[in-house]
């Protein structure tokens, strides 16, 4: 054997799992190459000196320790097995009702969607008949409206335009809303203003207002860009 | 020490009979002690550590499965124990520093000065070196296992190991060497 091969086998060597012919093999190597003997010998002196590491005793305490643990772990399962689980009794209790076979599953599942159905319909009739929703949607939509003509006001663009964006959001708007509305495509200065406004007023060109008001300012409008989306509204209100 | 016999002792803990555990517990916590002792350098943490090992094994007994040694099996738990407690511990006091500590609070008066000096050297020299190398050493050295066993405790090749080992005896004897006034080369 090469000495890379001798020495791959010094750890088997120092815990004596090694076979005789192995073991002569080494000795013999060994007594005529000195780097691998002098290797040998200092493993093995580092070797047998771990072995003047006594082995030491733990204290008592770790076996009084353990006892009481595993009397306590003992106690624990008593209680547990004294007290069921509330799913094992939940098991049980289906167990003995028979709720386990399929059919009788498929059967309380359809009863539970039938008395789901049954309930969502009934409290939603009770709803309707107190009006509380209805009530709820008008004050909202009247919120929105005064939100809109408010914003609308406003000496700053961008809370104008949050007043346009509002406005757009009403599903019937009132007079004061659309007046708001028509007044900013009149008089206010700032053409993407303006140009907001009348997409806005588009939602709204079923109204009789909005229609004329829209025929009207056409011809008095210098700004070409104004007048292209007036000429576009009145289009799409021919469709 | 027969090991089947302690596969059965631990499948009837598994299987709910805990008592049985005392028998195991008899038989493995020297062992046991010994083995984080030359790990942590510290008698209290090693008695603690030992009662955190079964404890464990009282957790998992569930799952513990009768084809593996339980030998094994109780190492790993042993080792994760003990890298468990490397984490936890904030005061990061290095074990050369615990061992001196160790040898001058309690020394051992049946020792002769010379013994004892000699036994605090080694166990500085062994804890000086990295982890894996301590455990490998300790594992075939102290606790008797073979190379094989620390490979499959270890998940590695039993190559591996010898490496591991050649290489542990070298550091530590070049560690012993410095700590004996010497210069390492």
């Amino acid at each position: 054997m090469k000495c890379t091969q001798i020495k791959e086998r010094f750890p088997d060597f120092l815990i004596g799992e090694i076979d005789e012919i192995t073991r002569k093999e080494i000795q013999e190597h060994v007594t005529l190459c000195d780097s691998c003997r002098e290797e040998l010998e200092s493993l093995s002196a580092i070797w047998a000196k771990l072995g003047v590491l006594p082995e030491e005793q733990p204290s008592n305490k770790v076996r009084r320790r353990f006892y009481a643990m595993l009397e306590k772990y003992k106690q624990t399962l008593k209680q547990e097995k004294s007290r069921p689980h509330l799913g094992k009794l939940l098991d049980g209790w289906l167990e003995r009702w028979a709720l386990r076979r399929p059919v009788f599953q498929f059967s309380f599942a359809f009863l539970l969607l039938v008395v789901g159905l049954a309930a969502g319909y009934f409290l939603q009739t009770s709803w309707q008949r107190n009006g509380e929703i209805n009530l709820l949607r008008q004050e909202v939509h009247q919120i929105r409206q005064i939100a809109a003509v408010s914003l609308l006001r406003q000496e700053s663009l961008s809370e104008q335009l949050r007043g346009i964006g509002w406005s757009s959001r009403v599903e019937q708007p009132d007079e004061a809303t659309l007046a708001a509305l028509l007044s900013t495509v009149e008089s206010e200065t700032d053409i993407n203003l303006r140009l907001d406004a009348i997409d806005a007023l588009l939602l709204f060109r079923d109204y009789p207002m909005v229609r004329q008001e829209l025929v009207q300012s056409i011809s008095e409008h210098t700004s070409p860009l104004v007048e292209i989306a007036l000429t576009l509204a009145r289009n799409v209100n021919h469709l | 020490m027969n090991k089947a016999t302690d596969n059965h002792l631990m499948e009837q803990v598994r299987n709910g009979n805990v008592e049985k555990l005392a028998i195991l517990f008899e038989r493995y916590q020297v062992m046991l002690y010994n083995f984080f002792l030359r790990l942590t350098g510290n008698r209290s943490i090693s008695e603690d550590l030992v009662q955190d090992v079964f404890i464990r094994l009282l957790k998992y007994r569930s799952s513990y499965q009768g084809q593996n040694k339980f030998i094994i099996w109780l190492y790993k738990i042993a080792r994760n124990t003990h890298i468990d407690y490397l984490r936890k511990r904030k005061d990061q006091v290095s074990l050369s520093k615990q061992w001196d500590e160790a040898a001058s609070q309690e020394p051992s008066p049946s020792e002769k000065m010379e013994q004892a000096q000699e036994i605090a050297r080694i166990n500085q020299a062994l804890a000086k070196l990295p982890l894996k190398k301590r455990e490998v050493l300790i594992l075939s050295r102290f606790q008797h296992l073979k190379y094989e066993e620390i490979a499959e405790l270890f998940g590695c090749h039993i190559g591996t190991v010898k490496v591991l080992v050649h290489r542990a005896i070298k550091e530590l004897g070049k560690a012993y060497f410095v700590l004996s006034g010497g210069m390492a080369s």
